[in-house]
């Protein structure tokens, strides 16, 4: 056994070294980086044991499906994952050995892998499979040549088998091996660990894995295509995101072949709603066979039944796997609390309520655009919305929130339109419930906009509210009213009307001082003197302590809006809601984007959110704010807003003051603690976008494209122009990054500390990233891949992406590079100029 | 002898139909001579067995048979029992499924009705429901009746007759001219068809066929002894919580109030065609009124009375107020709207049916987005332009009765004063002598407040005349005060041009001054004189809680020490009158107190700009240097704290409005009788429509 691992080639060495989170041991960094196997890797050190242990104990399991049902299919699914996975590997060497001729024994390798299993993991329950294993193989004499011509090539199998296995393989891992394996053995054992991996982390490599699904060969398609099945019968926000982004994914290939593709064939089996959980046919097999652990046993037959083709096999197991657990699932839970989804009418409608939703907002997008004013199409807006209220509250959610939640009112006169030339992305507020599970969860009922007087009616009327059904069965005969009931005379109707919320009862906070003065002067009687002088002081006072409010324009609606802090605005919504009382109320924002491709936006995301991590976890202090983005098509698309941010063209437009002007006026003076945090936000905030706008190339980097929040943070936004791609291929902005002289301002100047340890933070984040190149490269690399997106112009996207990491330079010569990118940056006067021909065509300062 | 020309008369038209009929129409004779027989012989159904059945397959010659009833001696017992049995078999007939029976029979009531109350002007309630149904069985067959217009109204069954229906109620309902003298009505109480309506009206087609019907219906019965006892419809009214029947509502009466202002419009377009009717309309105006007579298309009161009672008894309905309309329809449109009904709708502007159910908003940049609201405040200020015909005084009284409920109310404040709802509302101005009209599109978008205020404002400057509509000034001064006390609560900054606003008031108080005479022995001046000065205080003391800049506070003082002589007139005026014995010796000293402020300001002010003026050798101060003034002189004036300025009085309907409303519908009662018309609703349409049915 020792020999073989010695026999590892020096590639394979270094694949295993290379792939991120097998490198605990490699290169010295400068950082002190905490070991990587138990940070950062917890969603999959955590899954990883039950996925080992899940065989032998047969009874967690079982407690589990007593308990909670949620859990219950993540179990049974890595369990038979991992045992498929083996499978697959051992199929894989068959294959292989098909074509060597060099004799090769099969035992060795499968004594090899359960060896290893329990040298490392020392589970003797793991001895089981190889005899089940045995059972279910193909005639014997057929295996046992096989075994024969496996031997050189065990050894490799044997350390990617231990790598797959480790506690080390996470998603990133899996979708690098997918991507890159050209054996459609180790992808469908892929396709399979999917399983095994926490729903969330998959989730971020969906559009890596769709996008391979769409244009990679159909071994990938394959491996792929059970998880993504699996997945949508879980779950309608999984369903739809995946058909928006096959839909956008594909939208770059010929109609011809669009028609046809399997990213088409997909999105139209989702959208058909046939992936729905649960047939009665399947809940029965499961509770047919006796109590303890049903899923080994569902299994045996089936893999009898397709023989050698290991794709297929896999695929009809995870899907009966899937399908049994979510009917159990689903059943349990729907019976239990929810008799009402248990219908099986309105399962057919499953992801129509949210499309039409999103289909709604799309359309209000595209009427806006054809109105010439930012005026027109605010009022536009506004009237739109309050009509798509009163189809509220339903099944609807945003999908950028991180939460369950039912959509249940657009407070549509919150609702801006956002500066854009020709396109009306909007911004919108929505209220939302939130609840445990959106397609369980009853939608809340709808409370109309004045619910006091309601409810109070309804208190004091209980035969005179006539409901719907009473109705529906039969005509009515209203009792005559005695007139003893007073409580519904006219007057009483009147004084109903008096009762409002809040300012009435209890309004001393709204009353000023005077007013309270003249309450109690009424008492004593004696003559009140007051100032003028007073009152115009305190008018101009007041005026004067809200500054920091932007005055309104109607060129730029959004500027007020977005300059009233979150907090405040939601306090202020939530007071007028009808629903603002319910303790599961919570605010979302959101912009919709009718007419734009979103896709560059959610792969700048997808690096930015990387970056972010591995900063993170190496322990470097920059600040960067990805903001979640939504494909919907390849050209519209949803944003989740930056809260408590406005752009630093807006800032200097209404505050007419240089940026270190406006921090002094905002967070206070030089040496104020709140200026100084504001201060370090900045500059944290400013070295960590440098990097990014370096290494991803961002451009277009004007005034309006970078936003300021209250507590000093910059954030860029708007990633149209990465890559290989910039503005009209003007050749502005040769530069780095942007870095203007008042940036620099407010960090204190060229000889400050601050700028300093901006320097600093540029380096220790560059040395942080560089590690971890593989990790954001293949991020990019994935979405190229039959893409047309203009980021990808060009053969040499990857490569030059690649050297922005400067691999082969040594920590001072990297230390050098960042002085002279701040250098260059500062000095260039492309960025002046660049802003100078925004300010000439577009108005942006 | 009156008794007896009628009978000739009806003797001439059966006559007549006899004659012609005798050739080819028997089917009109039979059924004259089927009603002949139930007014003389003991029962008709004794020689003929079928005898009911066939009068309704019968083309009912309405005509006819109110007549004959009119003509009746009221005394013939037996005739009072054929009669019940007519109306008996009416309401069974409402079971038939032949159709053509159903119509024929809706007809026959609305002429019994019709016939039998007019016979009976003077007879008590009980009295004509004895004749009409039978007093034993007057809670049955009504009862019966109710019922069978309800699921006539609520079923699927041909729209015809659901407009049939409509009208027959609506003849019930204003077959007096006093609605609450109707005793019969107690039946329509008891058993309500509230819920029918509200279906018609929550529904997208039936509303455009039958909304305004409905609507008006509803106006009506809701005042039936509204004062006296419990009106279930005015209950149920008040907790409709149902947003598709509210917006319904909201819709039938946004879609009457544009098609006014449309019809306005036009009609004003007329007058101002070219160069030459501007000039014969100035020399004509000059001489006769006849340019204003052509400009006023009737107005709409039964319309207003419905917007009135729902946002008077509704709370939920001031959010359809702010409900944006033009696209509101997006449903389905319904299925036909051609053949059903070619009548003309009741009162006097018919809602066009195409406007009804526009599917989509046509994509016209130039189409404003509009809301009940703004079409409400448009109609008001056409209405309110002239005040001198009865209907338009009423109207614009109850336009401003309904400005009143909205400005005390809360929500409805809210969304006034929101700032994110900017709107371009085009008012009406009247064309007067030394003001151009404004150019519509100069107006900016502000929230709708400024165009109440603006509305208010207008009025003020227009109506200083002659014939001073005391009450609607009145109204109109304290919607002001009730939208600057929320102002004040809330703390809301308006930018609005306060200004315009300072000086109508100062001139409204200059009018009342120079008339006071004439004015005096009609109305109490004091009183309203009282409010103006308030308003004044409510911005001198609290300007800091609402104003918008420290500016404009400057210039509210540079208003009064510049118009200080209208002031200083008030208070001699005010004072003169309380130190005489008389009925306006307490008014008129409160006047005299209520000043104190603003004297304080003058008497503060205008010694400084003074001195200012011979110290820098000016004869007369621009603006900018009296503003200086005041800017430099607000220390030394101290102001006295006035009790109770943010207090209004809130608005309740009894006992001040009773008269008013009692006449109101008195006479909406009237115009809707004389305009429902069963005859117009073609027989011939509903034979074709039935025959494919039946």
């Amino acid at each position: 056994m020792g020999d073989t691992e010695l026999e590892l080639s020096p590639s394979h060495l270094e694949e295993l070294q290379k792939s991120p989170s097998a490198s605990s041991t490699s290169t010295t960094s400068s950082l002190s980086l905490p070991s990587s196997p138990s940070s950062g890797r917890h969603p999959f050190t955590s899954s990883s044991p039950s996925a080992s242990e899940g065989l032998p104990a047969s009874s967690p399991p079982l407690d589990v499906i007593s308990e909670g049902v949620g859990e219950l299919s993540l179990v049974i699914d890595t369990e038979v994952a991992k045992k498929a996975c083996q499978e697959v590997l051992q199929k894989v060497k068959f294959l292989k050995s098909d074509g060597e001729t060099t004799p090769a024994s099969f035992k060795p390798v499968l004594v090899n892998g359960t060896a290893h299993n329990d040298s490392r993991e020392g589970e003797s329950g793991e001895l089981n499979k190889p005899s089940k294993i045995g059972e279910e193989e193909p005639p014997p004499g057929s295996v046992k040549s096989a075994r024969r011509r496996q031997k050189n090539n065990s050894s490799k199998q044997s350390w990617l088998l231990r790598l797959f296995e480790s506690k080390l393989f996470d998603i990133s891992m899996a979708i690098s091996y997918l991507y890159n394996s050209k054996e459609p053995g180790v992808q469908a054992y892929i396709g399979n660990r999917l399983f095994s991996f926490r729903n969330e982390d998959v989730d971020f490599y969906l559009p890596q894995l769709l996008n391979m699904y769409i244009h990679m060969d159909e071994d990938v398609g394959d491996a792929i295509k059970p998880y993504v099945v699996h997945r949508c019968r879980q779950s309608i926000n999984f369903s739809l995101q995946c058909a928006w982004l096959l839909g956008a994914y594909s939208s770059d290939m010929h109609i011809s072949t669009q028609r046809h593709s399997r990213g088409t064939k997909l999105r139209k089996l989702i959208l058909s709603d046939e992936l729905k959980p649960a047939s009665q046919r399947v809940r029965r097999e499961i509770l047919q066979p006796p109590a303890p652990c049903p899923p080994p046993l569902h299994h045996a037959p089936g893999l009898n039944e397709h023989g050698l083709s290991p794709s297929k096999r896999t695929h009809q197991r995870s899907k009966s796997d899937a399908t049994v657990s979510i009917s159990l699932s689903s059943n349990l839970k729907r019976t239990a609390s929810n008799p009402k989804v248990e219908s099986s009418q309105d399962e057919p409608v499953r992801l129509t309520p949210q499309r039409e939703f999103i289909k709604s907002l799309m359309g209000i997008g595209k009427r806006l655009a054809t109105l010439p004013t930012k005026e027109q199409k605010t009022q536009r807006l506004i009237s739109e919305l309050s009509l798509l209220n009163h189809k509220l509250p339903a099944r609807v959610w945003l999908p950028t929130a991180a939460f369950d939640h039912h959509v249940v009112r657009v407070p549509h006169t919150q609702a801006v339109v956002l500066n854009s030339k020709d396109k009306a992305p909007y911004l919108i507020y929505v209220e939302v419930l939130e609840c445990e599970n959106f397609e369980t969860s009853s939608v809340p009922v709808r409370i109309p906009e004045t619910r006091i007087r309601s409810t109070r009616s309804v208190e004091n009327l209980p035969d005179c509210g006539i409901t719907p059904d009473q109705r529906a069965s039969s005509f009515s005969t209203v009792p005559n009213y005695d007139n003893d009931d007073e409580a519904w005379s006219v007057d009483d109707i009147g004084e109903l009307q008096v009762e409002l919320p809040e300012i009435h009862t209890n309004s001393c906070d709204n009353i000023s001082q005077f007013s309270v003065d003249s309450i109690t002067s009424q008492e004593s009687k004696e003559p009140i003197f007051i100032a003028a002088g007073d009152i115009r002081r305190r008018l101009s006072e007041q005026l004067a302590q809200t500054p920091t409010t932007f005055k309104k324009d109607p060129e730029d609606p959004s500027a007020v809006a977005l300059k009233e802090p979150w907090q405040e605005k939601v306090r202020r919504i939530r007071e007028a809601s009808p629903y603002g009382h319910l303790p599961n109320w919570r605010l979302l924002s959101v912009i919709v984007k009718c007419g734009d491709d979103l896709r560059q936006e959610l792969l700048a995301f997808q690096v930015l959110k990387q970056l972010q991590s591995i900063w993170e976890q190496e322990r470097v202090p920059l600040w960067i704010k990805p903001y979640k983005i939504l494909v919907i098509s390849s050209d519209s698309g949803m944003i989740e807003p930056v809260v408590n941010a406005v752009s630093i063209h807006q800032v200097k437009k209404q505050s007419q003051l240089s940026l270190l002007d406006y921090f002094l006026q905002e967070h206070g003076n030089y040496t104020t603690e709140a200026f100084l945090t504001a201060q370090r936000n900045f500059v944290q905030s400013c070295a960590g976008y440098c990097l990014i706008c370096y290494l991803l190339q961002v451009k277009d980097r004007h005034n309006g494209n970078i936003l300021l929040d209250s507590e000093g943070h910059i954030i860029h936004i708007d990633f149209g122009f990465i890559l290989s791609s910039s503005p009209r291929n003007l050749g502005f902005e040769t530069s780095a990054f942007k870095l203007t002289n008042e940036f620099v301002d407010v960090m204190g100047g060229q000889d400050g500390d601050m700028f300093n340890y901006y320097k600093m933070l540029m380096l220790q984040g560059l040395i942080a990233a560089r590690k971890h190149m593989e990790k954001v490269i293949q991020i990019v690399e994935i979405m190229q891949q039959g893409s047309q997106l203009p980021c990808f112009h060009g053969s040499s996207t990857i490569r030059n992406l690649k050297e922005r990491f400067h691999m082969s330079l040594t920590e001072e010569q990297l230390q050098v590079l960042v002085e002279q990118m701040v250098d260059g940056s500062m000095r260039s006067i492309t960025t002046k100029l660049y802003d100078g021909f925004q300010y000439l065509t577009n108005g942006i300062m | 002898m009156k008794s007896d020309r009628e009978a000739m008369s009806q003797e001439r038209k059966a006559g007549l139909l006899r004659r012609t009929s005798s050739s080819k129409k028997t089917l009109k004779e039979k059924v004259v001579l089927m009603y002949d027989e139930i007014f003389t012989k003991d029962d008709p159904a004794k020689s003929n067995p079928r005898f009911w059945d066939e009068l309704f397959l019968m083309k009912v010659n309405l005509e006819y048979l109110e007549g004959k009833l009119e003509s009746l001696d009221g005394d013939e017992v037996m005739v009072k029992e054929n009669i019940n049995s007519l109306f008996h078999h009416c309401v069974l007939a409402l079971e038939d499924e032949h159709q053509i029976k159903v119509v024929n029979a809706l007809q026959t009531l609305c002429a019994l009705f019709r016939g039998v109350y007019q016979k009976n002007k003077s007879a008590t309630g009980f009295d004509i429901i004895n004749m009409l149904v039978g007093f034993d069985k007057a809670e049955l067959r009504m009862k019966n009746l109710m019922e069978s217009l309800d699921s006539l109204l609520c079923g699927d069954g041909s729209e015809s007759l659901k407009s049939l229906c409509l009208k027959l109620l609506l003849c019930l309902v204003t077959v007096t001219d006093n609605i609450s003298q109707n005793t019969i009505l107690e039946y329509v109480m008891i058993n309500s068809i509230f819920e029918a309506i509200l279906q018609i009206l929550s529904d997208v087609s039936s509303r455009a066929q039958h909304g305004y019907d409905a609507v008006v219906l509803l106006a009506l019965l809701v005042n039936y002894r509204k004062y006296e006892s419990v009106n279930p419809y005015i209950v149920k009214l008040s907790i409709v919580d149902d947003e598709a029947t509210l917006d319904g509502m909201g819709m039938v009466v946004h879609q009457a109030l544009t098609e006014y202002n449309r019809q306005y419009k036009d009609k004003e377009e007329e007058n101002h065609g070219g160069f030459f009717s501007t000039l014969t309309n100035m020399v004509g105006s000059m001489f006769i009124a006849d340019a204003d007579e052509k400009l006023s298309v009737q107005t709409n009161e039964a319309i207003l009375l419905a917007l009135y009672e729902a946002v008077h008894l509704n709370r939920n309905f001031i959010t359809v107020l702010a409900q944006s309309h033009p696209e509101i329809d997006m449903a389905a449109t319904p299925v036909s709207t051609t053949p059903t009904t070619p009548t003309t709708p009741l009162g006097t502007t018919p809602p066009s049916l195409d406007m009804m159910h526009n599917p989509e908003l046509p994509l016209d940049p130039n189409l404003q987005t509009s809301n009940l609201l703004i079409t409400f405040l448009k109609y008001s200020s056409i209405v309110m332009q002239d005040t001198k015909d009865e209907h338009r005084l009423n109207s614009a009284r109850l336009c401003l009765i309904i400005l009143t409920c909205i400005a005390e109310d809360q929500y409805a404040d809210a969304f006034l004063h929101d700032d994110n709802m900017n709107f371009r509302v085009n008012l009406h101005r009247m064309p007067m002598r030394h003001r151009k009209k404004a150019a519509d599109k100069n107006i900016p978008s502000r929230p709708l407040v400024c165009a109440v205020m603006d509305l208010m404002v207008e009025f003020i400057v227009t109506h200083m005349m002659k014939e001073f509509p005391m009450d609607l000034y009145m109204r109109c001064v304290q919607i002001i005060h009730k939208l600057i006390c929320y102002q004040k609560k809330c703390r809301i900054r308006l930018h609005y041009t306060w200004r315009e606003l300072w000086s109508a008031l100062i001139n409204l108080v200059k009018f009342l001054l120079s008339n006071e005479t004439t004015l005096l022995a009609k109305h109490n001046i004091f009183y309203l004189a009282l409010q103006v000065v308030n308003l004044f205080n409510m911005f001198i003391t609290y300007g800091d809680t609402f104003l918008p800049t420290p500016s404009s506070y400057d210039e509210l003082y540079y208003e009064i020490v510049r118009m200080h002589q209208v002031f200083d007139n008030l208070y001699c005026m005010a004072l003169r009158v309380s130190t005489n014995v008389g009925q306006w010796k307490e008014p008129a000293s409160k006047v005299t107190h209520a000043l104190v402020n603003v004297r304080a300001i003058v008497n503060h002010f205008n010694p400084k700009i003074e001195s200012y003026a011979a110290v820098n050798h000016i004869s007369q101060l621009s603006e900018d240097q009296v503003l200086e003034v005041v800017r430099s002189n607000y220390d030394t004036l101290t102001l006295k704290l006035q009790d109770g300025l943010d207090q209004f009085e809130r608005y309740s309907e009894q006992p001040k409005e009773t008269g008013f409303f009692k006449e109101l519908v008195r006479s909406i009662s009237l115009n809707v009788r004389k305009n429902v018309s069963l005859n117009t609703l073609s027989q011939d349409v509903l034979l074709k429509e039935f025959s494919s049915i039946s």
